[in-house]
């Protein structure tokens, strides 16, 4: 069975069906797909740069109260008090943008979020965050 | 008198007529495949006999958060990878190491450790405090103040001051709590790195990272394999595998200062440099991540490539059995614990398959009769293995259905983030009931693909982190003194046993 299965089922056990079709004509990235080896990005993630694409994942927890964006993460962000500090971010997070207010969601659900995929070393302005990849004007849903 | 004599013979007499043909006569069971199969375990463990004689060498294999119930998943995963009966599978540690004891891990101050106290309570021989490292009772949880009178003295440290090698394996951090008890003596064991020391410990306490490369017993650790690279490197130092990270001290390039401690040494970062190292190798520091080493399932994909826990072992050995003296190696799977807490079941149970891949590798790479070679764990998860799935259904597959009519797996977790709750300050009192359910129902597995390596299993009390548990750990061993892992035993009592087996036992 396909990651594409467990998404649709979770969809289809929870909350939002309605929001599902939203999503439907949209090319999907996985994380495990994303980079090849390190931090080369895959021919997939490549092929979708500047396009509107849909990511599950989870929401870590948002790193001060005004921001303008979340990082996606691949599994909850759960704060384990003996395996990382708060700096010590995964490789693989997807730092997402939004526009306006967003209300974030807890870490531990499943969410499904749309944005324009962009690729390349950018530096956050106000917070200095690092990231690698990233979704522009996202929204999202809970699966 | 005598009458009653002829009687006991005449009693006697029937008994010994009687035994043998009872004894001769098969059981109608005797042809079937189990019985078959236990007499031949039988025999093999009547030809299990104790060492009683000195060890030369000391291999410690600890996986951190190795509960019974991981044991016996990753068994019957193990097996299900390779095609073959999962539940009648063992794992190479359950075979080639047949001395087993349960192991209490209480600590001194908590029914359930964290692996600071227990990691000492294995390299000391005490109990202790949860999160301290390489200190006794006395110590105050991070108060610099207590530290310097209540430190031990590790069967690494004897070793190395009795001209034995010694060597420390982790594919956590090499600064985090089980390795860091090898070496390090410290009341916070948070403290990896000098940024991570509180205001009133900066000039008392040495962070855990300097206290590896200033470590001043015999000629050093002669090999040092993990991950933690930041906390060795300043924080104005980008990361050679990654450019957007840096290191994490603010003073002293550890890196730089223990090549010039050992200018014969050699650091290395990446598999290449490790593939490089040969057994002449007199020092060896590398660090083959920022933070913790890859999990095993994503180890391909690691930037500057990494070795596997199988090929470090192998690799410690080749360049530790130079001392003719021996030496004493500890071999942490350090990953087993994080992915618990992350409620990842399948990384869990793929790391400790890689264990015991180097535990293999390790009884293979020695002479077994002259080195004690042990697997243990920490301490437990609260991960457990549910009913009634049928034989060979897949570990990592579904086990039923619950009485709220949904799915559940076999596989599950106490607690951790695959609970479901509310949102943080939601008002029930304004949600429909619909709202409700839906936020608190747990998922319909019907449709998932629950041996998918990212799925995570349900939980029932939700937690950032899924939690160690308090319930008894095992021990397997092998070789001189091995017999002596019986019954249930204290867990410090796994430092005496292998203090005694190398000759190293201070004890008054």
């Amino acid at each position: 069975m396909q990651r594409r299965h467990f998404v649709v089922g979770l969809a289809a056990a929870g909350t939002l069906l309605a929001a599902k079709p939203a999503f439907a004509d949209l090319p999907s990235l996985r994380f495990r797909d994303m980079y090849s080896r390190g931090k080369d990005l895959s021919d997939q993630a490549i092929a979708l740069e500047g396009q509107r694409i849909a990511m599950t994942g989870y929401m870590a927890p948002p790193l001060k109260p005004e921001i303008n964006f979340f990082v996606l993460t691949k599994t909850p962000m759960a704060t384990c008090p003996f395996c990382d500090d708060a700096t010590d971010w995964p490789n693989d997070i997807v730092l997402s943008y939004f526009e306006g207010d967003m209300k974030f969601t807890r870490f531990s659900n499943l969410i499904r979020v749309e944005g324009t995929f962009d690729t390349g070393i950018e530096t956050d302005g106000p917070t200095g965050f690092v990231s690698k990849v990233r979704l522009l004007d996202t929204n999202y849903t809970i699966l | 008198m005598v009458k009653l004599s002829r009687a006991l013979i005449a009693s006697v007499s029937t008994i010994a007529l009687t035994l043998p043909v009872l004894a001769q006569t098969a059981v109608p069971q005797a042809d079937d495949s189990y019985f078959l199969a236990a007499q031949e375990q039988l025999a093999a463990k009547e030809a299990v006999k104790p060492n009683t004689g000195k060890a030369k060498n000391v291999i410690m294999f600890i996986v951190d958060g190795l509960s019974i119930p991981t044991i016996t998943a990753a068994r019957i995963h193990e097996g299900q990878l390779a095609g073959v009966d999962g539940e009648s599978h063992s794992l190479a540690f359950e075979t080639l190491l047949p001395h087993t004891a349960l192991v209490k891990t209480y600590t001194h101050d908590s029914q359930v450790a964290d692996s600071a106290p227990t990691a000492t309570a294995i390299t000391s021989g005490i109990k202790s405090l949860n999160g301290t490292i390489g200190v006794d009772q006395t110590a105050v949880l991070e108060d610099c103040s207590t530290q310097a009178g209540s430190t031990t003295m590790s069967i690494f440290e004897q070793a190395e001051e009795a001209g034995l090698a010694t060597g420390i394996i982790s594919t956590a951090r090499i600064t985090h709590a089980t390795p860091a008890a090898a070496y390090a003596h410290t009341v916070g064991r948070d403290w990896e790195n000098d940024k991570s020391l509180p205001e009133d410990a900066v000039g008392k306490c040495a962070d855990i990272a300097a206290q590896l490369v200033d470590w001043s017993f015999g000629d050093g650790f002669e090999v040092v394999f993990g991950g933690g690279r930041a906390n060795f490197m300043l924080d104005s130092q980008k990361d050679p595998e990654d450019e957007t990270r840096t290191g994490a001290r603010k003073e002293r390039d550890l890196i730089a200062d223990w090549q010039a401690k050992y200018n014969d040494g050699q650091y290395v970062w990446n598999k290449e440099g490790f593939d490089a190292l040969t057994a002449d190798t007199s020092h060896v520091l590398g660090l083959f991540n920022g933070s913790h080493m890859q999990y095993e399932a994503d180890r391909e994909s690691d930037a500057g490539g990494e070795p596997s826990i199988a090929e470090m072992t192998t690799k410690a050995i080749e360049i530790l059995e130079k001392n003719e003296d021996g030496f004493v190696l500890m071999v942490e799977g350090g990953r087993v614990d994080h992915a618990h807490h992350a409620g990842n079941a399948a990384r869990a149970l793929t790391d400790a398959i890689a264990v015991s891949e180097a535990m293999k590798a390790a009884y293979e790479a020695v002479n077994p009769e002259e080195t004690l070679i042990l697997l243990t764990a920490d301490h437990s998860h609260v991960f457990s293995i549910a009913g009634y799935p049928t034989r060979n259904n897949p570990i990592l597959g579904i086990a039923g259905t619950g009485d709220d009519g949904l799915p559940y797996t076999t596989l599950g977790y106490m607690n951790g983030p695959g609970a479901k709750t509310l949102e943080e300050g939601a008002d029930v009192t304004a949600m429909s009931g619909e709202e409700v359910r839906a936020a608190l129902q747990r998922a319909d597995l019907t449709e998932v693909d629950t041996t998918d390596i990212d799925f995570l299993q349900q939980a029932l009390i939700p937690m950032g982190s899924e939690s160690h548990a308090g319930d008894d750990v095992a021990v397997f061993a092998q070789g001189p003194q091995a017999y002596l892992f019986d019954g249930v035993i204290e867990q410090n009592l796994i430092y005496h046993v292998m203090a005694k087996a190398v000759g190293l036992n201070a004890a008054k």
